[in-house]
């Protein structure tokens, strides 16, 4: 709810919009662009509703203001498929219902509506655990119905600007998260916008409903928010692409925690009231109308990756290992119908391999081992050439450039004739252990040296996610050191597990 | 009196002794640096040109010869010569061949053909040479336009900024806005910049200018140019001779309209495919 809050504050604080209706409205598409969660998404209706009730005016009545949040709290129930009591649904009912109580008094004023609406929404949380069984169960009030009561008071306080910042008591405590709606069986809890023509979102909420549960199907015939439970997220990003263009994918593997990032295109459309993100879309020097997917892990790499012109990264969690299901994913949000997957793990090959059998649409795998091998081959990727083309001379680049991962042993060990000791730098080359030390730069130079330095030009350093900026231009200046002829270049990866990865080419 | 003579600009790049040997008239554009206006190859030679072009905030601009200066060339030529082709740089880079032709309406006694190269640098060198070898001016004039779509530069880049910078970066964006450097390859050939490859290393990225090369053989006219460092120009001059024994490969310098493009350290190849 927060992050979908702020997404409304910040653009409304963008514009210089005045009149209520307006800043209502900027207030309703912002909330609905950054809305995340069951709460989030039901907040953005209840912004919504509220909007489509004060637009043209300019200022409010407390009747209107009060009749505003009546047609708010209506918009929520409506954006919820099986609307339950004992959650923010009730909360923003009873909340609107003591507002019109309060706008029907003599001395009715904006800030006693809201006073009213605030206090109603009190009344209303605390009465949810008598609702909810679960709440019950769990000693809790609902955590989306809290939520709207401190935006309530928050409102209130813009009123009483001098009254001390009250401390919110309550008898019950919140729940942690969201237990309101019921969640059935384990998937993918997976959210986007959809921007398109004359969409007709409520035959669009029937289709999804038909695929997962905690089904919010919100919005307008241009843009429309999807929230769903699901097993298939593939089916349900592959069914919405053909109704439009999927934007701010999010998909969470609520078992395994995976991550799917779609990545925006670098296109620099600029959206009708600026606060929106365009859409994912074609690259326009695509020419060849081929994606392309990698996995990997650590945000600089993301970065770099994205930079490179890589449509949808499948960022594999601590293992680096996302599944099948995982990178068909990120392939069916691509707005081709071609793509060349990059594995970029020697563990992650075979479950690429399956993808392109789930898919009509047409995946090359290109069978990177390692993320240099990746990055490599996607500077390789030229956005004119067909796909055929491109796999080759990708794969010659992958070829060509030698990885060195460096980390720590884990346990004693024996390997090619070399003894390692728990606690020992060690450094891979192409994904075998070659070489153990005491230090960094001791183990980095030995696996260069073994490589052969006069073969190579460039040695691109990916410091990992704990490895200070310190120690990646230390280790840099002792590889230009030792090895004069070889450029280095430093890059921030972020990766986990190895403080440095090596890209030697 | 008899014959035909070849006129061209400065930006043709044309090697010093093939004006004497072909008899070619360079006529040549003004380069400005701020308010400083050189003739380019005769006032700003190319190490001096690329030595302010390093130390220039901003870039320097080119403008096209005034038609006066193309009518006093004709005129001194028509003293020697029947016709004239004069070859210029593409027009889209350039108002050099309108200027050309005014000049030209203003000496109506001088048959005189003005050609756009649609191209720029050695690429119209080739075509001058092309043309003097010729028996007559029309035949010079079928000659050079039968070969005007098969002319190509391919550079490798140090850097991106000239390019950039020179608003030319066009359809090579994918060239720009990674956090990794590398060195990217663009092409000169059909009337405009296109981004043709990007390559992490320089000694891969001449490596695949050479493989670029192999895919439009045969060509007729092959010459590696360089903008300031001669060294891997003339390595690679080397092996592609040894490659191609038949062909003369020459060795150019990148001048000053093709040089605020690419900038300095930059290498290339042009040729004319056969």
């Amino acid at each position: 709810m927060l992050l979908t809050l702020q997404s409304a504050v910040e653009d409304v604080k963008d514009s210089p919009a005045k009149e209520v209706g307006k800043v209502a409205h900027i207030a309703a598409h912002g909330s609905l662009m950054g809305a995340r969660g069951n709460s989030g998404v039901i907040l953005s209706q209840i912004f919504r509703g509220f909007a489509k009730h004060v637009q043209g005016k300019a200022e409010l009545s407390p009747r209107e203001l009060a009749e505003a949040l009546e047609e708010a709290a209506d918009a929520a129930y409506r954006a919820v498929l099986k609307p339950t009591e004992g959650t923010i649904l009730t909360v923003a009912r009873e909340a609107a219902r003591a507002a019109v109580q309060a706008a029907e008094a003599d001395a009715a004023s904006p800030s006693s509506v809201i006073a009213a609406a605030a206090k109603g929404a009190k009344a209303a949380v605390e009465k949810t655990p008598t609702q909810l069984a679960i709440l019950r169960e769990a000693g809790v009030v609902d955590a989306g119905g809290f939520g709207l009561q401190i935006m309530l008071d928050g409102m209130l306080r813009t009123f009483e600007a001098d009254a001390p910042v009250a401390e919110i008591k309550i008898a019950v405590p919140v729940a942690q998260k969201a237990l309101a709606l019921p969640e059935e069986g384990w998937g993918y809890c997976t959210e986007f916008i959809l921007q398109g023509k004359e969409l007709d979102v409520d035959r669009i909420r029937e289709d999804i409903a038909a695929m997962g549960n905690s089904v919010l199907v919100v919005g307008e015939p241009e843009l429309v928010k999807v929230h769903v439970h699901t097993d298939e997220p593939a089916r349900v990003i592959s069914y919405a692409s053909g109704l439009g263009s999927v934007a701010k994918l999010n998909v969470g593997d609520m078992s395994r925690q995976h991550q799917l990032i779609l990545e925006e295109s670098s296109h620099e459309a600029a959206a009708p009231n600026g606060s929106a993100q365009p859409p994912a879309q074609r690259s326009p020097d695509r020419t060849n109308g081929v994606g392309l997917v990698a996995v990997t892990a650590g945000d600089g790499l993301v970065n770099i990756f994205r930079g490179l012109g890589v449509d949808a990264i499948v960022e594999g969690g601590q293992t680096m290992n996302p599944s099948t299901q995982d990178m068909l994913l990120a392939v069916e949000t691509l707005p081709y119908d071609e793509a060349i997957l990059l594995p970029n793990n020697r563990n992650v090959i075979l479950a690429a391999r399956e993808v392109g059998k789930l898919t009509a649409k047409n995946v090359h795998v290109l069978e990177t081992g390692t993320i240099p091998e990746g990055i490599e081959a996607v500077v390789a990727f030229n956005p004119e050439r067909d796909a055929a083309d491109n796999l080759e001379s990708m794969r010659e680049a992958a070829d060509r450039v030698q990885t060195i991962e460096v980390t720590h042993a884990v346990r004693d060990t024996r390997s090619n004739g070399l003894r390692v000791k728990k606690g020992d730098v060690i450094a891979l080359i192409n994904d075998k252990l070659k070489h153990a030390g005491h230090d960094y730069g001791e183990v980095v130079r030995d696996a260069l040296q073994d490589l052969g330095p006069d073969a190579y030009e460039l040695v691109t350093v990916f410091t990992g996610e704990d490895t200070t900026a310190e120690d990646g231009e230390q280790l840099a200046a002792s590889i230009r050191e030792s090895f004069p002829s070889l450029e280095v270049e430093l890059q921030t990866g972020g990766q986990q597990h190895y403080p440095f990865i090596l890209a030697v080419g | 009196m008899a014959g035909f003579r070849v006129v061209t600009d400065s930006t043709a790049d044309v090697p010093p002794d093939w004006r004497d040997r072909y008899g070619i008239e360079v006529v040549p554009l003004n380069v400005l640096f701020g308010k400083e206006s050189f003739r380019d190859g005769v006032d700003l030679d190319s190490d001096q040109f690329f030595a302010r072009l390093e130390k220039s905030a901003d870039l320097p601009t080119t403008s096209a010869p005034a038609p006066g200066e193309f009518k006093a060339v004709y005129e001194r030529l028509a003293g020697e010569c029947d016709g004239v082709i004069s070859i210029h740089i593409g027009s889209n880079l350039s108002a050099t061949a309108e200027a050309a032709r005014i000049g030209a309406a203003e000496v109506p006694g001088l048959a005189v053909r003005v050609v756009d190269s649609l191209n720029t640098g050695m690429p119209v060198a080739f075509l001058c040479r092309v043309a003097a070898e010729q028996p007559s001016l029309e035949a010079a004039v079928a000659a050079v336009e039968a070969r005007i779509g098969k002319t190509k530069i391919l550079a490798l880049l140090d850097t991106l900024r000239y390019l950039e910078k020179g608003g030319r970066i066009g359809r090579a964006q994918y060239l720009v806005g990674s956090l990794l450097n590398f060195k990217p390859i663009v092409g000169l050939f059909d009337g405009s910049v296109q981004a043709v490859d990007r390559v992490r290393t320089r000694r891969r990225a001449i490596e695949r200018l050479a493989d670029l090369l192999r895919r439009d053989l045969p060509v007729e006219s092959l010459a590696v140019m360089y903008s300031t460092d001669p060294e891997d120009a003339e390595r690679l001059q080397g092996e592609l001779q040894k490659e191609l024994p038949d062909i003369d490969v020459g060795l150019g310098r990148i001048g000053a309209v093709l040089g605020t493009h690419v900038g300095p350290r930059a290498m290339g190849l042009t040729y004319i495919r056969a």
